[in-house]
């Protein structure tokens, strides 16, 4: 089964990954990147039966990071969406070189 | 392993794949958030058939019961519910570079896929500790105490830096 | 191991059946006559104002996130609950209880150390009104 659940874990990924790259709403690609830890996290998982406990420990923190960054990232769309009233990502390049 | 297992296995990869493509292409943010929550939801049922009860607890809980919640949030506090924002989707060129990016991983992992090469070594199996929960216990408040610590910092940045950029200013 | 799931399987098989059916056989057998009264959002209630879509306070997000941020830290009480036993115990446990003189502060500590990191975040909230609702 961990050869399965590898190749699930790499298509979920790849969707994610065309899902950043083709979207222009912020939100959808803040839920895009979530796929993706997903898809990692689908991979510690299965990679845990053949190595030992450790991946599902590892699970653990992924979540707990993908929560923090949730809080923080919807905070900043929020506040993008104050300044442009949406959240399209053509109109955030204050920073661009 | 059985046929029952096997093939619910692929029965809840193959609906998980399906509806992160119909994530993907949705263009209204609510049915996209819906379809990403379905696509936890089988996450969650593959990890408990690989014996990770715990975690797959924690993925319904945690990622489609909290942070799939707060995204649909902002969705509505945002009002952008409305899937009339045909510009949503980036235009041709970016499209196809995406489509390609997408093929040459896609191919990588048929690669891999075919190619067995050494069969990977399996370590001898801990000493496990009785109970689905204290197996990942065990580890996680004696190995990576330090990490379990530290994490609690994570989080107290988090909400900091949340209220910081959330909250009205007071004029 | 996982065999002990058959019946949140079940469960779940019976609960997709369940609404396939009855959303598919009301639309089978439904005959559709619809007047303005039947299509309003509460028939025979008052008329609804305005739009159901309509922007929300960012009151509610500080909720929300507050929120997710604490259920992160259920997700590690879990766990610490249930391995609370060995953890207070310096020795590994016989029979399920720690020999006498070897009981350590060691779990509880771990676990006050984190909380308390995440109640100067819950002060903070706190101090700054984020939790006020005016």
């Amino acid at each position: 089964m961990i050869q399965e659940a590898l190749f699930f874990s790499a298509v979920l990924f790849i969707i994610g990954v065309i899902g950043v790259l083709t979207r222009r709403n912020a939100i959808i690609i803040f839920m895009c990147v979530e796929l993706m830890l997903n898809a990692v996290n689908l991979s510690f998982v299965a990679l845990s039966r053949l190595y030992g406990i450790a991946g599902q420990v590892f699970v653990i923190f992924v979540m707990t990071v993908a929560a923090a960054e949730a809080a923080v990232g919807l905070a900043i769309i929020i506040s993008i969406f104050r300044h442009h009233e949406n959240v399209d990502l053509r109109n955030i390049n204050l920073m661009r070189g | 392993m059985g046929l029952f297992y096997t093939f619910h296995f692929y029965l809840f990869g193959v609906i998980a794949i399906i509806s992160a493509v119909a994530f993907v292409t949705r263009r209204s943010p609510v049915a996209a958030a819906l379809w990403l929550v379905n696509t936890m939801f089988c996450l969650a049922a593959l990890y408990v058939m690989m014996d990770a009860q715990f975690i797959g607890a924690i993925q319904v809980l945690v990622y489609a019961g909290a942070i799939m919640v707060v995204f649909l949030f902002v969705v509505m506090l945002l009002n952008l519910g409305h899937a009339s924002d045909v510009t949503d989707i980036v235009g041709g060129k970016t499209k196809l570079a995406a489509g390609l990016v997408g093929l040459l991983l896609l191919a990588e992992v048929f690669v891999l896929w075919k190619d067995d090469g050494a069969p990977a070594p399996v370590p001898a199996q801990q000493e496990l500790e009785p109970g689905v929960i204290d197996q990942v216990a065990a580890p996680l408040f004696r190995e990576y105490l330090l990490a379990f610590e530290i994490t609690s910092v994570l989080l107290l940045a988090a909400i900091v830096g949340a209220v910081v950029l959330a909250k009205r200013r007071v004029t | 191991m996982s065999r002990t799931y058959l019946p949140v399987l079940l469960l779940m098989g019976f609960v997709v059946f369940n609404a396939i059916l009855m959303i598919g056989l009301s639309h089978l057998t439904m005959r559709s006559r619809p007047t303005p009264v039947k299509q309003s959002a509460y028939e025979s209630g008052i008329p609804a104002l305005g739009e159901a879509r309509e922007r929300f306070s960012v009151k509610f997000y500080m909720v929300a996130m507050l929120f997710i941020i604490f259920d992160i830290e259920t997700v590690f009480l879990i766990p610490w609950g249930a391995y609370f036993r060995n953890l207070s115990c310096a020795v590994p446990l016989t029979n399920g209880l720690c020999p006498s003189g070897q009981v350590s502060m060691f779990g509880l500590v771990e676990m006050l150390v984190f909380m308390a990191i995440l109640i100067v975040g819950l002060v903070y909230v706190w101090k700054k009104g984020a939790l006020q609702w005016d």
